[in-house]
């Protein structure tokens, strides 16, 4: 059996951890994003390949470049709400772009982007792919996120 | 740790109802997989499922200062009910709110949540196995020394 190779991009925000509101991820770095998808990818037989970038149009070009060599992805769009400036149309129009692909994709968020005060105001609206949402579960939720394609591409 | 997964109405017609949004596996199905995940990582899973919303507010009541976390699936009552966003308020412990397909993909009337507001956390469009991971996630939340969502520790 060949090893299922799972895409994890992280948008804008992810970089520098006092762009994190508040004391809940004040010390969560993007090598402990890292090395969490790692471990658990590692543990469940997976592959990985894990990106983050401060620009929109360098996430754009890896989704739509690049989705076509992986079996999943997991994007996180923006990674902190003080962050929110990426143009959300283009990047819901770039995934729409990949649907042919039909691979699974997991959105993930570190925070309850349905809060009031989150400055996140949609998840990712797309009905021709199936698309998981994970919000609120910080680091963790990469965890959650490898774990179901896992076991979605076990099937 | 204890965990209560709450499930709203129509789950109960879950491997019957639309199969090809909600899978062919029944709540029974669900519920036996969960406890034995529960059994193997020390954790007290309960399964409660009512088609009453009152019900679903009295069993959220009933697990303040009891259960350590609710993983709430409120079926349509997502889009409707203000009495169950009060009740997760009231709720002192970890709330995740879970649906196996993702509401923001379908009809916009599934875009609203009053649930969402009052959860610490969403899980959704993971299919039904994404009680199961959810589970396994929060046993390695508890065991877990990084600074996490703090009600959880």
């Amino acid at each position: 059996m060949t090893i299922k190779h799972v895409l994890i991009l992280n948008g804008p925000g992810l970089a520098d951890p006092s762009d994190f509101d508040g004391n809940s991820y004040g010390d969560l770095y993007l090598r402990d994003i890292e090395k969490e998808c790692l471990q658990v990818s590692q543990q469940l037989g997976l592959s990985t390949d894990f990106r983050q970038t401060e620009d929109e149009e360098t996430l754009f070009r890896w989704i739509a470049d690049d989705s076509k060599g992986a079996d999943g992805l997991i994007i996180n769009p923006v990674g902190s709400s003080r962050a929110a400036s990426l143009n959300f149309e283009q990047c819901c129009s770039t995934i729409r772009s990949i649907a042919h692909l039909k691979i699974p994709v997991i959105e993930v968020h570190l925070e309850n982007i349905f809060l009031p005060d989150s400055k996140i105001e949609k998840p990712i609206q797309i009905p021709e792919i199936e698309i998981g949402l994970i919000s609120g579960l910080g680091l963790q939720g990469y965890g959650l996120a490898i774990q179901s394609l896992a076991s979605k591409l076990k099937t | 740790m204890k965990v209560q997964v709450i499930n709203g109405p129509n789950l109960n017609l879950l491997g019957t109802r639309e199969p090809e949004i909600y899978g062919y596996d029944t709540l029974a199905d669900i519920t036996a997989r969960c406890q034995k995940l529960g059994d193997e990582t020390g954790m007290e899973v309960s399964f409660l499922q009512s088609n009453y919303e009152g019900q679903i507010v009295t069993w959220i009541q009933e697990a303040i200062h009891k259960i350590d976390a609710i993983i709430i699936n409120a079926g349509a009552y997502t889009h409707t009910s203000i009495a169950i966003h009060d009740a997760l308020r009231a709720y002192t412990g970890f709330t995740v709110e879970l649906h196996i397909s993702n509401p923001h993909l379908r009809e916009p009337f599934r875009h609203i949540s009053y649930v969402s507001s009052a959860a610490d956390a969403i899980v959704a469009g993971l299919g039904v196995q994404g009680y199961e991971h959810t589970i396994t996630m929060l046993a390695k939340l508890r065991n877990c020394s990084t600074k996490l969502p703090s009600s959880a520790a």
